[in-house]
Order: structure tokens, then C-alpha cells, then sequence
């Protein structure tokens, strides 16, 4: 249960504006957000992690005011960014750092909580059984639900994903943006997705932010998107169009997909927003 | 160009110091001369200079090619003093068990008295080797951390790279000589000097690994909102921990040679024994110490070299033959004692 309002939001690199005047907010959604590269995606959510401060405007966290890098936001990033050398597990006891001493960490002397806690997540995205393998032995799908457990390790409050299917095959992606979803349900948490892929974005969202040139351009809901929404975002580009959709997201995270892992949630995954 | 000279024409000219004709091509060609007298009189002088000075040279090394014609017989005599000759089975081949007694009665490797084991001089060397190179690993790793400009802001980084670049400059054999006043002629002081070195070498091996390690990984911490050091330690050193054992593997074989060397200046063990059978002109025993320097610094290459291309996935470690290695411990014993990493 948690609240991000963007208020007013703009970033400047020198000369170039990345974002501009941005505002919007969302509450216990799993909300995506569209645009070219370059539109300030990237830099919005680096904003919001507190990665980078913004030049102008506030971002608060359920009446929190974000500044510096926050231990209740969880990051999910396109190349992963997890440490290749050391094991899944490990990789996601790091979501537990600011909990514990810098010594005990070092020890590996995390409370038996985080370790339990570590490994549940690891479940939650289906990768109990490799919890001990080496990120750098895993594929890029199975490495990219890595940073989603080490995510979930952090117990947040808010999940920010940086287009984390950018560089997966269409089925690798589909199963991440599913495990995604499913543990933002599971743990309650308000997620914010930058998405390049408009039928993925299409498929999995609530709500969709569109950007360009750093300017919010829609903020909108599922049955809002519109064709001519997306033709706008993006300028005419043929291939972009929204494909038409047989299933809902619903139906895909109820077990169709191909990984015999999968255990997929048997509830329903957005209970109360458009039922 | 040169014609030869005509009576008409003085010598002057032929040299190229007179006018002769007006047109450009003669005046060119005039020109050419001189340039030419020029060019043979430098060669004249630096003939003349360097045939002095090997003159000289030979004057003051006492050169005597008589000496060495009457000093044959006893090179030839010396030789089968280095590779004493026997049959094994009525085929002439070099008396191992010479050196192989040698090596036992002065203790070269290791005995047991009494139940207890007494280390040889080759073990000295090991010893010396190993815990300078223990001793020197938390200042490398130390060094070598603060010299990175992702932990330690540029310029203040340079505090640390400087330093390091000045235990560079001297080379360990000299390091040897200067902490002689801190723990004597000693193993002690051999150990001390490759902690020294180590600290200035593995450490730079540090910051150059650190230098190359991605920054998805430290944002990828920074986000869990990890506090800085553990950023350092799970974002960066995580990320070259394996690299790291690896130059670790590095260094020690790099520090064995260079302990051999060492010995040769005082700091005992294998080196010590080599500089006193050589004082004392045992040149069996020399070469006994000679064999197990090889063995010795060959193997340790050759294990260093397997366990380095194992921890790097078969990344960039050449892995060379046996024989290779072996052929190549004098150079590479050399190149570490006087500070020079071999490769």
C-alpha cells in the first residue's frame, strides 16, 4: 500500500532538459511508462530511485520526501546489474545491505530472516531450485528475475523497473514482465515500469505515462490507451501499433506460458481497479 | 659522384670546398661534395672514438687472450666439476647422485631429525616468498582500493597511486639493501623487502583490475541503499574477487623468484647456498643449487599458471609448456629481483 506523487518534476544535464514539469500519481498500481528512448524514462526513474536528484520539483513516498538513494525503493534495471562472479542467492542477500552492519555483511552474518527471506524471493520468481548457481552461469531472462528477487529482498514499498525486457527474447520477456507483475502483486507494492515494447506494456499495465521530449504526453488507464495514443507518443511508425489482444493479462499469468517452472499465481492479479 | 681527380682540378675541389661551373646542376653537384667530406670526416671520429674507448675497456678489464688459452684446461676441468660424468649401465651420462647428495648432506631441501622436520634452504625461500607476500597483501589491498578513482575522489587518489609508483621505482633487490639496518642480512629482512614490493605491485594489479569493472553492478548495490562501504565491497570488489586471487597466484610466483635473488644478496635460503658454493669454487655443489633453483621456480610458475587460468575462466593467461617454463626461469628470475615483472 504506498503513494508516489511526482510533483512538478524537471531534470537538466547541463544544457539538455531530460525531463520537464513532469507530474502525476499513482497508488498500488503496476503502472508503465512509454516513450523513445531519450524521452527522460530512464532519468524519471532514476529520479524517483533517488539515484539522481532532480533539478527542480519533489517526489514523495507516501508523504515521504525521496532524496538520496532509498533502501524502501526496489530497482530493477535493463542489464540487470547484478555482481556475475557470486551466486543468485547472494545476489539477492545484497537487497538486505542496509539492514545490517557493514562487518556482518562482509561475514555473511545477515539475520536468519533476511537469509529465509532472500530465498523466498528467489522462489517468488521461480529460481529456488538455482538459487546457488553463478548469475554469470545463468541466462538473461533467469539472471533479470535475479534483480527482481534482490529487489524484493529490500522489502519496498515501491518497485522501479528500467525497461528490464530490452535486451531478452520475446518469451524470456514475457515470462519476466509475468513474474514482475506476480511479485508485485504478492508483496502489495506499487510498481513503475519503463517499457520500449507497446503490446508488452499493453499487456501488463494499469496505467500508462507517456512521454516525450521530457514532458508527461498520457497519463491514462488500460481502456484509455488508444492506437492514435500510441501513434502520437511515438510519431508514425508502422510497427509500433498495438497488436490486438486475444488474451488478458490474466489469462497469461494463469499458466500460459511455456517455462514448466512457472507456478503461476492462481488469483486474480488486479483485484478492485477495473473488476 | 666521385670522379676521380684530374690535374686540372684541385684537391680542394674534388673534396667539394672550390666553385667549379656556373650551371645549377654543377653548382648542386659541388654542393653534394661537400655534404659527402662532411659525412666521412664524423665517421672518421666516431671510429676513432669508439676504437679508444673498447682500447681502453680492455686495459681495464685486463683482457688476456693468452691467459684464456692457458686457462682452457681448467674451464674443461671445471665443466666436469659442474656436469660430473659417470656411466649409468655403460652409458656416459652426468653423475646425478652428486648433486643429489650434496643436496641432502647441506640440507637444500628438508630432513628429519629426531621426528622433526628441519626446512632447507629451498624452503627458506619458499618461506621468505610466502610470508612477504602475506605480509604485503592488506597494504596492496589497501593501496590498491584507495588508488581507485570510483572509491577515492581524483586528485586525493593520487596520494595513494604516487605512493605505490615510488616503491615501484626501486626494485625489490634494493629495497633488500635499504631495510638492511631494520632486521640484518636476514630471511627476515628478504621478507620484509618482498612485502614491500608486493605492496607496490599487487596493488597497482588491483587498481588497474578495479579500473575495468562495469558500473551496473555499483548501481545495482546503490539502489538496495547499501551504505558506502558495502557499496565498495559488494558493487567493486565483488565484481574482482576471483581476478584478485588470481594476481594474488601472480605475485607469489613472482615473489619466489625474486627471493632466489634475494638469497644471492644475503637474504638466505636457496640463493645464499648458490653465492656460497660459488665463493668457495664448488662448482658440482653451485650446480646442485642451480637444478633446484629451476625446479623450484619453474614448478611454482607452472602451478601459479594452471590455478590463474582456472579462477579467470580461460580468459587471457597464456599458459606456456613445460619446457618453456623451465627455459625461461633465469630471465624471469632476473626480471622479478630487479623489480621487472616477466610479461
Amino acid at each position: 500500500m504506498s503513494t508516489l506523487k511526482v510533483d512538478n518534476v524537471s531534470k537538466q544535464y547541463g544544457d539538455v532538459t531530460a525531463l520537464e514539469e513532469v507530474s502525476f500519481e499513482i497508488e498500488d498500481e503496476f503502472a508503465v511508462l512509454l516513450g523513445e528512448s531519450g524521452a527522460g524514462k530512464s532519468t524519471l526513474l532514476r529520479c524517483v530511485n533517488g539515484l539522481t536528484e532532480p533539478t527542480d520539483g519533489t517526489i514523495v513516498l507516501d508523504d515521504e520526501e525521496i532524496s538520496g538513494s532509498q533502501t524502501n525503493i526496489g530497482m530493477i534495471f535493463q542489464q540487470h546489474n547484478l555482481v556475475d562472479g557470486v551466486s543468485a542467492y547472494l545476489n539477492a542477500l545484497t537487497g538486505s545491505l542496509n539492514r545490517v552492519s557493514m562487518l556482518k555483511s562482509m561475514l555473511q552474518w545477515q539475520s536468519r530472516e533476511d537469509k529465509v527471506r532472500a530465498l523466498e524471493s528467489l522462489e517468488t520468481v521461480g529460481l529456488l531450485e538455482e538459487s546457488h548457481q553463478r548469475v554469470a552461469q545463468m541466462s538473461g531472462g533467469q539472471q533479470q528475475r535475479v534483480g527482481i528477487a534482490r529487489a524484493l529482498v529490500q522489502d519496498p514499498q515501491l518497485l522501479l523497473a528500467d525497461e528490464p525486457v530490452a535486451s531478452l527474447d520475446p518469451s524470456s520477456a514475457e515470462t519476466v514482465m509475468g513474474y514482475l507483475r506476480k511479485a508485485a502483486k504478492e508483496h502489495d507494492v506499487t510498481a513503475l515500469v519503463s517499457l520500449h515494447q507497446v503490446n508488452i506494456a499493453a499487456y501488463f499495465g494499469e496505467r500508462f505515462i507517456g512521454l516525450r521530449d521530457g514532458q508527461k504526453l498520457f497519463d491514462v488507464g488500460r481502456s484509455e490507451l488508444t492506437p492514435e495514443l500510441i501513434d502520437e507518443l511515438y510519431g508514425s511508425v508502422e510497427t509500433v501499433g498495438l497488436a490486438e489482444q486475444e488474451k488478458t493479462v490474466e489469462q497469461v499469468l494463469n499458466g500460459d506460458r511455456d517455462d514448466p517452472d512457472d507456478a503461476a499465481p492462481k488469483e486474480d492479479l488486479r483485484p478492485g481497479i477495473e473488476a | 659522384m666521385s670522379t676521380p681527380p684530374s690535374d686540372d682540378n684541385s684537391i680542394a675541389a674534388y673534396f667539394g670546398y672550390e666553385e667549379l661551373g656556373d650551371s645549377p646542376a654543377e653548382r648542386k653537384l659541388q654542393d653534394m661534395k661537400r655534404r659527402k667530406t662532411r659525412r666521412r670526416i664524423w665517421t672518421l671520429v666516431g671510429v676513432s672514438v669508439t676504437g679508444l674507448l673498447f682500447y681502453a675497456s680492455l686495459r681495464v678489464i685486463g683482457f688476456n687472450l693468452a691467459e684464456l688459452v692457458s686457462q682452457l684446461d681448467q674451464f674443461y676441468e671445471a665443466l666436469l666439476e659442474y656436469f660430473p660424468p659417470t656411466t649409468y649401465f655403460g652409458i656416459p651420462f652426468v653423475d646425478l647422485g652428486a648433486y643429489t647428495s650434496f643436496m641432502i648432506e647441506e640440507n637444500l631441501i628438508l630432513t628429519v631429525q629426531g621426528g622433526q622436520i628441519v626446512w632447507g634452504a629451498m624452503f627458506v625461500t619458499m618461506a621468505v616468498a610466502f610470508a612477504g607476500t602475506v605480509l604485503g597483501l592488506p597494504l596492496a589491498l589497501f593501496f590498491g582500493v584507495m588508488s581507485s578513482e570510483r572509491v577515492i575522489p581524483y586528485p586525493f587518489n593520487f596520494v595513494f597511486r604516487g605512493t605505490m609508483s615510488l616503491i615501484r621505482a626501486i626494485p625489490g633487490l634494493v629495497w633488500f639493501l635499504i631495510l638492511i639496518p631494520l632486521a640484518g642480512v636476514t630471511p627476515f629482512t628478504g621478507a620484509l623487502a618482498i612485502m614491500v614490493d608486493t605492496t607496490g605491485y599487487l596493488g597497482r594489479l588491483f587498481t588497474d583490475e578495479l579500473e575495468e569493472i562495469e558500473d551496473g553492478p555499483i548501481e545495482g548495490i546503490r539502489s538496495t541503499g547499501a551504505n558506502r562501504s558495502q557499496v565498495v565491497s559488494f558493487g567493486m570488489l565483488s565484481q574482482v574477487f576471483r581476478q584478485f586471487i588470481a594476481w594474488i597466484a601472480f605475485d607469489l610466483e613472482h615473489n619466489v623468484r625474486a627471493a632466489i635473488g634475494l638469497g644471492i644478496i644475503g637474504a638466505g635460503g636457496l640463493g645464499l647456498e648458490l653465492y656460497i658454493q660459488r665463493q668457495t669454487f664448488n662448482y658440482t655443489e653451485m650446480m646442485a643449487c642451480i637444478i633446484l633453483i629451476f625446479l623450484l621456480a619453474g614448478s611454482v610458475e607452472l602451478v601459479s599458471q594452471r590455478v590463474r587460468s582456472a579462477l579467470r575462466d580461460g580468459d587471457d593467461i597464456e599458459k606456456s609448456g613445460i619446457i618453456e617454463t623451465f627455459a625461461n626461469v633465469p630471465r624471469n628470475i632476473l626480471a622479478s629481483t630487479m623489480g621487472r615483472r616477466g610479461k
